[in-house]
């Protein structure tokens, strides 16, 4: 990281800091409503999801750009932690439902007081989540265990690379046919929704929603500062070696496993945190998030933005979002192409992403003015390329 | 201190190491020659853990079967290993690259909490000057030139402070004072570490060995200085037509 | 005339028309059907207006009184070469024959089911056939409500149905007789043994031989006579009768109510070890029948994952649009398929040649995309694995958003031509023609990369560069185009791939998704750039998916594969064949 761009990455910081928890929650909760400024609930909500999303982008970059690991399963574990806080606040909607019932609607539905008669319906696994701490637990705990049995399986027989990413794929879609099924007691196709109370609290009340979008912004604050922290110890060292050169870490006397592990559950756990606050502000969470597709979005977000930084991944996901809600009132047929247009162009011409762009046309000016391109560190290969030099055997013999 | 009994180690079918029992003393600084595909990256392949022999003993000290540990662990009981190409972290600096190499805690654990101590900026300072790149700290290591290069990953070798030193071809790609230089090092290394140096280039070879040992079809072919090597007709027969008597 | 249900071959093309196929065909099917139509209802007329021997008996039965007399007559009518004469007896049995009183003497019609405006019908004479007609000779219309219908008991309808049902057992078309066979068995009547028994000593086909002893041990089994029972049920298991089974289970389970005629204890035993036999069979069918599914699905997958194998093996590329391709073929075999409908119409010779003409088109196709992928993204990243993995998928949302944008949503229809479609069948099982036809295609496939790969000059390169590529490059080989080509090449095998897949799953702009993920868990398993291995995997995948669907259902079939190749990888991380490479980051 250079200097330079972490001083600007700071001031970017602070002012989202400053426009999150100040600027934005004063407009929405003192300016009326006529107010050209104002800025309604509804808008608080969508700002919250940008922010979790750029939560979640986080999570994606701290395995790819910093660890090397391109996980297309991030999404399963930002649902996971959805689904988690999502149980909890169906099992708080009381009688408020369809069915006038203390069940969740779907599972009177699907006639679970059949199937689970010993609990009243509510199948054994449904029951800690009446409590809030406990579910508060799980959005860490089920993504982290998820993270943490399947990462120990692929990184202890050595999966790396394209097949890392292939089998993350797999994990992701075979969880997302998982949570489509009705038997598997988390509503199916339809999902969790028609949420109505968070905490006592009126989950569509104008207030609730802006201290739901502090939180997220604060949440995004907090894991700003771990991961900065984080790349900053001996630990990010051996991360970004492990990324450009996992075996001569082993042979170092690591136990890259180990690390990778650890951020493997880190990073699983940030996504289950983004998830868990995406849900109540969004106000539903069905298998269709899980699906394989919004995981490689996110890692779009990355790639836009900017990985190997931290600030890149919350530009994209803030930057891609937006433009993404314009886009499907505006032109909803197009998106497709335009979002896979991106992502040819993102790759192809701009490896650094949008953060990169500075540097790039600092690089056009220096050569339009005809000086000589001496910078040593311009050609320097892309980080998580792994490309080691050629091999330079001397056929002296 | 290290002991190769017996052992065989097949590719697909392909013997790379067939039957070889080798065996180095504490301080000594052993030389392995051998023409191509005679086995012995294979052989250090094999005493770091990346491959596991099919059948033999490879032990350490004499009671530390390496075959059953992997590849950190072997690292960590004080056998370090430089590659045949150099294999820094190109977008780690310098300091950075022998930083992560220096001998200490491997845990999770230490390398989230732990902050640099001055005993350990000195020693990387010291580790810098041996191998002369300590005014290039700063620098990223991809930045460097081959020899350079070379040259880092035997700082990072030195810094890790092992036992066992084995040395994949450090001369290849230096020019011929890199070379000398490379073996004046090697060779005040040797006594408080073991070593062992692959190399092809005789003119190095003839500079640091005392005793050179010759592979050929995945087992030893002799063994003794570099004049009885060099005499011996068994090496002879198998560098012949190939090899013109050395560059010197 | 009695109008009846249109004939097999008016059924299907009537529902040819529900096909969306272009205007010409349509009108020229049209045109076709009412000529049927015409020629049919014409032939009709004349059966119909002829007077008979078997008509006036049927005639005599209707006016006759006595029950006895009437059975003997209707029964003496097994056998009648007339189809009225069925006809008119179904339409006894169901309380569509009327009296018609005129003149004061009362005969029999039957009314046409074409009605008018007013619910009124012609009117057909049973004796001759003869339509109804008033005094002045104009035809003459009758409402079913006002005419009497024939009066019949539930003894009389018995006897009709039973007649019915042995009529068929003379029908001329072997099939129909064989169906109607079984049913008859499937009544279990013993009176109507001795005409099974009849029909045996003269039927010639082995089919419908095999169908009536069948019918007669099945009722057989209701026999009296214990000893003959015992006999029939033991018949029945040696002749693995699937069709008997439930029949069997039946006198296992105790009856209720009938008097309580519990089966004696050799009968229940005969009947344990039949049904044994039977289901044993039955497991044993079921099996080859899914495994031979599998087979089928991972000829598919084969194909595409030989693909999928190559272009990975060779660049180190995933091609996230790899799935995209085969919906590109699939697609093509559907326009390749409207084509020749436009020009051959969509039967005969022209249109059964479609499936040969869209298999190559698909190939070029797939490939032209391979090379357009290769030529404007792929290439820039061989250095940048994980960023061609996204760049790739880009490529893959555009291109479904394309095929979405030009045929639509929903999934289209691609239909087997005539000499594939129908099945083989082998001790009960069914064997699909278009599925054997693709596992040759994809044997044939795998036959033909691998002499590409070891005998010829550009399978040598490719090897070349999959392995050196530094090196290869070095001695002369153009790698830039070895790599276009192999791109191409495993491209075009995904088009195939497609084309095959039209064949035997649905076509839409999420086939690639359906399948992508399965190749990929095929190449990882297989390991790179191999050849058995990618064979060997995806027979796997294919047949472990397919074994595991009856069981757990499809989704969790799916990902019980899914779970089995991850633990599979702890055991051989490289795959089932490992190739080794002496590069540090290898």
């Amino acid at each position: 990281m250079k200097r330079t761009s972490s001083k600007a990455e700071y001031w970017i910081v602070g002012a989202l800091a400053v426009v999150g928890l100040i600027v934005l929650p004063s407009l929405n909760a003192f300016l009326p409503t006529t107010h050209p400024l104002h800025v309604t609930s509804f808008a608080m909500s969508v700002y919250g999801k940008y922010l979790c999303y750029a939560v979640l982008a986080l999570g994606v970059n701290l395995l790819w750009g910093y660890t090397g690991l391109l996980s297309l399963g991030q999404g399963l574990f930002f649902s996971l932690g959805g689904y988690a806080l999502g149980m909890h606040l169906m099992l708080k909607i009381g009688k408020l439902g369809q069915y006038k019932s203390d069940l969740p609607d779907f599972m009177v539905f699907l006639e679970f007081e059949k199937r689970f008669p010993d609990s009243g319906g509510l199948p054994p696994h449904w029951i800690p989540f009446k409590h809030f701490a406990f579910a508060a637990i799980m959005i860490l705990v089920i993504p982290g265990f998820v993270a943490f049995v399947f990462g120990w399986l692929a990184f202890r027989s050595r999966i790396k690379g394209v097949y890392f990413s292939i089998l993350s794929q797999a994990l992701t879609y075979a969880a997302t046919l998982m949570f489509f099924r009705n038997d598997f007691t988390f509503g199916g196709n339809n999902g969790l929704t028609d949420f109505k109370f968070i905490l006592g609290y009126d989950i569509n009340a104008p207030a609730t929603k802006r201290v739901l979008f502090m939180a997220s912004c604060l949440l995004l604050l907090a894991v700003y500062t771990l991961c900065r922290w984080l790349t900053s110890t001996r630990f990010g060292l051996i991360q970004r070696a492990i990324r450009d050169s996992e075996n001569r870490v082993l042979f170092s006397g690591y136990a890259t496993a180990h690390f990778k592990l650890l951020v493997f559950v880190l990073s699983a756990m940030i996504c289950g945190l983004g998830g868990a606050l995406f849900v109540p502000q969004v106000g539903i969470i069905n298998p269709s998030e899980m699906a394989p597709d919004k995981s490689l979005e996110a890692v779009v977000w990355c790639a836009v933005g900017g990985r190997a930084s931290l600030i890149g991944p919350i530009i994209g996901a803030i930057g891609v979002n937006a433009l993404k809600s314009y886009a499907t009132h505006a032109f909803a047929e197009q998106w497709p192409y335009f979002l896979g247009v991106l992502f040819i162009v993102v790759t192809l011409f701009l490896p650094e992403g949008v953060i990169g762009i500075p540097q790039k046309l600092r690089g056009w000016r220096r050569r339009l003015q005809g000086t000589l391109p001496s910078d040593p560190a311009a050609p320097t290969a892309t980080p998580g390329s792994e490309s080691t030099p050629k091999p330079a055997q001397s056929p002296t013999h | 201190m290290l002991s190769l009994e017996g052992v065989t180690k097949t590719f697909d079918g392909f013997k790379a190491i067939n039957d070889l029992s080798f065996y180095v003393d504490e301080g000594e600084l052993r030389v392995i020659i051998g023409p191509n595909g005679a086995g012995k990256s294979t052989m250090l392949d094999l005493i770091t853990g990346r491959t596991r022999p099919d059948i033999g003993k490879i032990e350490f000290h004499g009671n530390t079967d390496l075959t059953a540990l992997n590849e950190y662990q072997i690292n960590r009981i004080g056998i370090g290993r430089k590659f045949q190409t150099p294999s820094v972290y190109t977008n780690h600096t310098v300091f950075e690259n022998i930083l992560l190499s220096l001998e200490g805690s491997r845990s999770v654990w230490h390398a989230l909490f732990s902050r640099l101590s001055s005993t350990e900026q000195d020693r990387i300072q010291v580790v810098l000057e041996t191998v002369g790149l300590n005014d290039k700290g700063a620098e990223k290591a991809g930045s460097l030139s081959h020899g350079q290069k070379q040259w880092l990953e035997i700082g990072m070798l030195l810094a890790q402070n092992p036992k066992l030193l084995l040395v994949d071809e450090p001369a290849a790609g230096m020019t011929d004072e890199e070379t000398r230089k490379t073996g004046e090092l090697l060779m005040s290394l040797a006594g408080k570490h073991t070593i062992v140096v692959i190399e092809h280039d005789m003119v190095f070879v003839r500079q640091i060995a005392r005793t050179v040992t010759v592979l050929h079809q995945g087992g030893l072919l002799c063994e003794g200085t570099v004049d009885e090597v060099q005499s011996d007709d068994r090496v002879l027969e198998v560098y012949l037509g190939r090899k013109k008597r050395e560059k010197s | 005339m009695i109008h009846r249900a249109p004939s097999r071959p008016l059924f299907w093309l009537f529902s040819q028309l529900n096909h969306p196929t272009p205007l010409g065909a349509r009108r020229v099917i049209t045109h076709f059907c009412w000529l049927t139509l015409l020629v049919w209802f014409a032939s009709n007329e004349i059966a119909t207006a002829a007077t008979n021997e078997f008509r006036t008996r049927l005639h005599a039965a209707i006016l006759s009184e006595d029950l006895s007399e009437q059975t003997r007559i209707i029964q003496s009518l097994i056998g009648s070469p007339d189809d009225s004469v069925q006809q008119i007896l179904s339409s006894w049995r169901g309380g569509a024959l009327y009296w018609l009183e005129l003149n004061e003497t009362k005969s029999p019609v039957v009314l046409d089911p074409q009605v008018d405006a007013d619910g009124n019908a012609k009117a057909f004479r049973v004796l001759d056939g003869e339509i109804v007609k008033g005094s002045d000779g104009s035809t003459q219309l009758f409402s079913p409500t006002e005419l009497t219908p024939v009066d019949t008991t539930s003894k009389l309808r018995k006897v009709i149905k039973d007649t019915l049902d042995l009529f068929s057992i003379g029908n001329p078309d072997p099939v129909v007789r064989r169906d109607a066979i079984t049913k008859i068995g499937q009544a279990r009547e013993l009176s109507l043994v001795p005409h099974l028994e009849a029909r045996l000593a003269i039927e010639s086909i082995p089919e419908v031989q095999n169908a009536l002893k069948e019918a007669i041990a099945l009722t057989q089994t209701v026999n009296p006579d214990a000893e003959k029972r015992v006999a029939a049920i033991e018949q029945l298991g040696t002749m693995r009768s699937i069709n008997s089974l439930s029949f069997l289970k039946q006198l296992l389970t105790p009856t209720k109510g009938q008097g309580a005629t519990s089966p004696d204890a050799a009968t229940l035993q005969a009947t344990r070890k039949s049904v044994v036999e039977i289901e044993n069979y039955m497991f044993w069918g079921n099996l080859f029948g899914t495994v031979f599914r599998g087979l089928s699905l991972s000829a598919v997958l084969l194909v595409a994952a030989l693909g999928l194998a190559i272009t990975f093996g060779l660049m180190g590329v995933i091609n996230m649009a790899h799935g995209e391709v085969m919906m590109v073929g699939a697609y093509t075999a559907y326009v390749v398929q409207n084509l020749f409908i436009r020009w051959f119409g969509s039967t005969g010779l022209g249109f059964d040649c479609y499936f040969i003409a869209a298999l190559f088109c698909s190939f070029i196709v797939g490939a032209m995309v391979g090379l357009a992928l290769e030529r404007g993204i792929i290439r820039f990243l061989y250095k940048r694995p994980l960023e061609s993995l996204l760049a790739t998928w880009g490529v893959s949302l555009v291109l479904q958003q394309i095929f979405r944008h030009i045929f639509g949503a929903a999934n289209v229809q691609v239909s087997s031509p005539s000499w594939l479609s129908g099945s083989w069948v082998i001790q009960d099982v069914l064997l699909a023609y278009n599925r054997i036809f693709v596992i040759g295609i994809a044997l044939a496939i795998v036959v033909g990369t691998w002499l590409l790969l070891t005998r010829t000059s550009i399978g040598l390169q490719i090897r070349a560069v999959m392995q050196n590529r530094a090196m290869a490059s070095c001695i002369g080989v153009r790698t830039d185009r070895v790599n276009m080509m192999t791109f191409g090449f495993g491209s075009g095998l995904a088009g195939l791939a497609g084309a095959c897949l039209s064949q035997i799953g649905n076509v839409g702009p999420s086939l690639g998704q359906n399948y992508i993920v399965d190749c990929f868990m095929v190449v990882v398993l297989g390991g790179v750039g191999n050849l058995p291995g990618t064979v060997s995997a995806s027979f796997g995948v294919g047949i472990t998916d397919q074994i595991l669907q009856p069981w757990l259902g499809a989704v969790m079939g799916k990902i019980t594969v899914l779970a089995a190749i991850i633990l599979f990888l702890q055991w051989r991380p490289a795959g089932i064949f490992v190739t080794r490479s002496r590069s540090l980051e290898g």
